[in-house]
């Protein structure tokens, strides 16, 4: 049994791990929450509707007790807003939204509004703490308002009025980009915008107000309440501004790299195969797609035999582009934001609430293609640190390497110089060989690159 | 933007007529206070939706009388 330590902050329950299935333990505060929701099966009708996570109760036969057990399905991989792109954190927004206004409607609300509560599952979008549903009171008020800001709507508003990419920010402060923080750097115009006024400068207005306060006194006092009608309101709204939010437009590097990029229509045909066959003869369960751009490799491997594929690249536009084409297939694709040279770490309390990317990488497989070389060319990183690093991420995998002769690296040496006499195919295949066997290896464009199948 | 006294004003009022959250979130003050104000706007734009349709309806039932007047005419 394994305890999951990021399931604190709500003592209703916590989440451990046996046998690779997931549970949930309930308190007694989570067993009386969860009891009444469960009255009004606004659990079966949320998982219906597509919202939760499938969830069913379990008895702890082994442990002969009558604690109150549940058991949820398993995400493929646990994925954090900070490494989500634009377009999946207004899904998110949006799709947290409407689970709040359903459960309204049944006479249940959120008690929060973590951003990390919601997962993907391929494209498709689900709700994973079941006990951050309580049933409703008349005239509670929305507690998950000030973490929904932080959480989503501000980082939001941060990418669409300022084109500041949020995610770095988000790794940084992991509860979102603060109201104060985001009210700084927007202008007058900006807050001309009712919904900016009222949840980030006002807010903030007040908030400021209360921090200058001086008494100790506390502030509760009588039942000041907010109808059901009027919170529903306000959630429409915000709705509806989130909906309006357009991703702030600017040109990478690599917006049009799968349409304009250096290989011949004979080298693409090569590299498709090669990605073709390794997937077709081994069915995997979970592949990682290093590189992914707008997910073109990672859809093959989806078409020949792979039952999931996670996409990774630095370029938060192509990861952009990849949600939108795994949305469009209802494929099991999930693009995410990822810096190799400094990827997610373990970050939250004792470095253990949210994990990082090498402890949760759990893939049957990797696609490396055109990747080696943005490490250890652009980036400096020693070629046998790139090779051991790749091959540590899964048992099997294809990797690409790019020769000095190829037209990018000497772009890329255009500038720099040629400082890396190490990085020669020969030492390449060395250093793959000090941690893997090499199974295969197809040379796939007329400059050189050559494609590796290793396995450990 | 927003003149200070008036929002001084709003915080004391509604800083002596606010519950207590049993949640394991602390909503923090600005959040709940902002709430009040929303869930008065809110309610009042409510009511005035109501007047606002039963106006509308009033229009739309002169109108339509209009438009029947002018059916009948037509079918003469």
């Amino acid at each position: 049994m394994i305890d999951e330590k990021g399931s604190f902050r709500d003592p209703a329950g916590k989440i451990y791990y046996e046998n690779n299935r997931i549970f949930r333990k309930l308190t007694t505060l989570g067993v009386e929450r969860f009891s009444k929701l469960k009255e009004s099966n606004i659990i079966s009708k949320s998982i219906q509707k597509g919202f939760l996570i499938e969830t069913k109760e379990i008895e702890d036969n082994e442990k002969n007790n009558k604690d109150l057990i549940l058991e949820h399905e398993k995400i493929p991989y646990i994925s954090y807003p900070y490494e989500w792109s634009f377009s999946q954190l207004k899904d998110a927004a949006i799709f947290h939204l409407d689970f709040h206004l359903f459960l309204l409607e049944n006479d249940a609300t959120l008690i929060d509004a973590s951003a990390y509560n919601i997962q993907f599952i391929g494209s498709k979008l689900k709700f994973i703490d079941v006990l951050s549903i309580q049933k409703y009171t008349e005239g509670e008020l929305w507690a998950g308002h000030k973490q929904f800001c932080e959480n989503f709507l501000n980082p939001l508003i941060l990418k669409s009025k300022k084109g500041v990419k949020f995610n770095n920010w988000f790794k940084g402060n992991l509860e979102g980009i603060e109201t104060n923080e985001l009210n700084n750097l927007l202008n007058i115009f900006d807050k001309l915008s009712y919904n900016i006024f009222v949840h980030v400068y006002l807010l903030n207005k007040l908030e400021e107000k209360y921090r200058s306060r001086k008494s100790l006194k506390p502030i509760a006092k009588n039942n000041k309440k907010i109808s059901k009608k009027s919170l529903m309101a306000i959630l429409s709204q915000l709705r509806k501004f989130i909906i309006g939010l357009h991703d702030y437009k600017s040109i990478s590097t690599w917006d049009d790299y799968s349409t304009n990029n250096s290989y011949s229509s004979e080298d693409k045909n090569n590299k498709k195969d090669c990605v073709t066959q390794f997937c077709k003869k081994n069915n995997f369960e979970l592949i990682a797609d290093l590189g992914c751009n707008d997910g073109e490799y990672s859809i093959l491997s989806l078409e020949n035999g792979c039952k999931k594929v996670i996409g990774f690249d630095f370029d938060i536009n192509v990861i952009n582009k990849a949600y939108k084409n795994s949305n469009i297939g209802n494929l099991h694709f999930l693009p995410l934001y990822l810096d190799a040279t400094n990827p997610s770490a373990n970050i939250g309390w004792y470095q253990k609430e949210r994990k990082g990317f090498l402890e949760r990488a759990n893939f049957n497989a990797i696609i490396a293609l055109a990747f080696e070389h943005h490490l250890a060319i652009a980036k400096n990183i020693p070629l046998n640190d790139v090779v051991s690093w790749l091959v540590s991420l899964a048992p099997t995998g294809l990797i690409e390497f790019v020769p000095k002769e190829d037209e990018t690296i000497k772009k890329m040496l255009e500038f720099k110089g040629d400082i890396f006499p190490e990085y020669t195919e020969e030492n390449f295949e060395k250093y793959l060989l000090r941690n893997s066997k090499i199974i295969s290896k197809s040379k796939v464009s007329s400059s050189g690159r050559t494609i590796y199948e290793y396995k450990r | 933007m927003i003149n200070n006294k008036f929002l001084t004003i709003i915080f004391i009022y509604l800083l002596c007529s606010i519950s207590k959250a049993h949640a394991y979130l602390d909503p923090g003050t600005g959040s709940i206070i902002l709430q009040a104000i929303l869930g008065f706007i809110a309610a009042a734009a409510a009511t005035v939706s109501i007047y606002w349709e039963k106006f509308k309806s009033i229009i739309n039932k002169v109108l339509k009388r209009d438009t029947k007047d002018n059916k009948d005419i037509t079918k003469d």
